[in-house]
């Protein structure tokens, strides 16, 4: 992402022009300054993003299970 | 989830397929998190064979099937059949023969763009391609992340971020 294109996200994100599709997304609740963070990795990198995202659910599932088990 | 490990194996074993669900959702630059990966496969007898062998070393068992249960993520099984939600060392996988909304391999690699994962340029559904997939499918997890979708396309639009 070059200088200029991350200065343009931050504005839109944080100022969606009104009736656009990013101003729809933020009164759904989606949190816009993530893309911020998304967008300046590589595709590798939110592939390592992703790994550890599954590792989070898997450390969940064991807790439930030894929950459910004591 | 082995994603690299994952897309390294089928790449090596040439198998054609396209990154479709919630990894293309993140490797297109979501902050959807996902537990399983979702590919969508040619159909092809040949790339039937390459998948069975691909996976066999890594034990693929129907996901949440009885134990018991007969099953072998073999040739032929792949060709009888068209979707398959698998249990395997890598993680969970599943592999599709036709996505909703888009239809078979042939129009989900239409609509998939390169992505360079771990040093492998590797096909993966784009946003467009996603979002006509999630209204298609219309179930009300789909129908929550087309707000997400349809922002992150606009935004990368906008900014001409690929």
């Amino acid at each position: 992402m070059t200088r200029d294109q991350e200065k343009a996200v931050l504005d839109l994100v944080t100022n969606p022009p009104p009736g656009s599709e990013l101003a729809k997304a933020k009164e759904f609740g989606v949190d816009l300054t993530l893309f911020i963070s998304t967008l300046r990795r590589s595709p590798s990198e939110r592939a390592q993003s992703l790994s550890d995202g599954a590792r989070i659910f898997e450390i969940a599932k064991q807790a439930k299970l030894y929950r459910n088990e004591a | 989830m082995k994603l690299e490990e994952t897309i390294r194996i089928l790449y090596d074993a040439g198998v054609e397929f396209v990154v479709i669900g919630g990894v293309a959702m993140g490797l297109q630059g979501s902050a959807h998190l996902t537990k399983d990966i979702d590919f969508c496969y040619a159909r092809t007898p040949k790339n039937i064979e390459r998948l069975a062998k691909a996976l066999e070393p890594y034990h693929p068992v129907l996901r949440g099937a009885p134990p018991d249960l007969p099953f072998r993520f073999d040739a032929k099984t792949i060709a009888s059949g068209l979707n398959f939600t698998l249990s395997t060392d890598l993680g969970d996988l599943d592999f599709l023969g036709e996505v909703s909304g888009l239809g078979s391999f042939q129009d989900v690699l239409g609509e998939s763009d390169v992505r360079n994962v771990g040093g492998l340029d590797c096909r993966v559904l784009s946003l467009e391609g996603l979002i006509k997939s999630k209204v298609a499918a219309g179930r009300p997890r789909d129908l929550y992340v087309l707000p997400e979708l349809r922002g992150l396309n606009e935004l990368k639009k906008k900014t001409g971020l690929d």
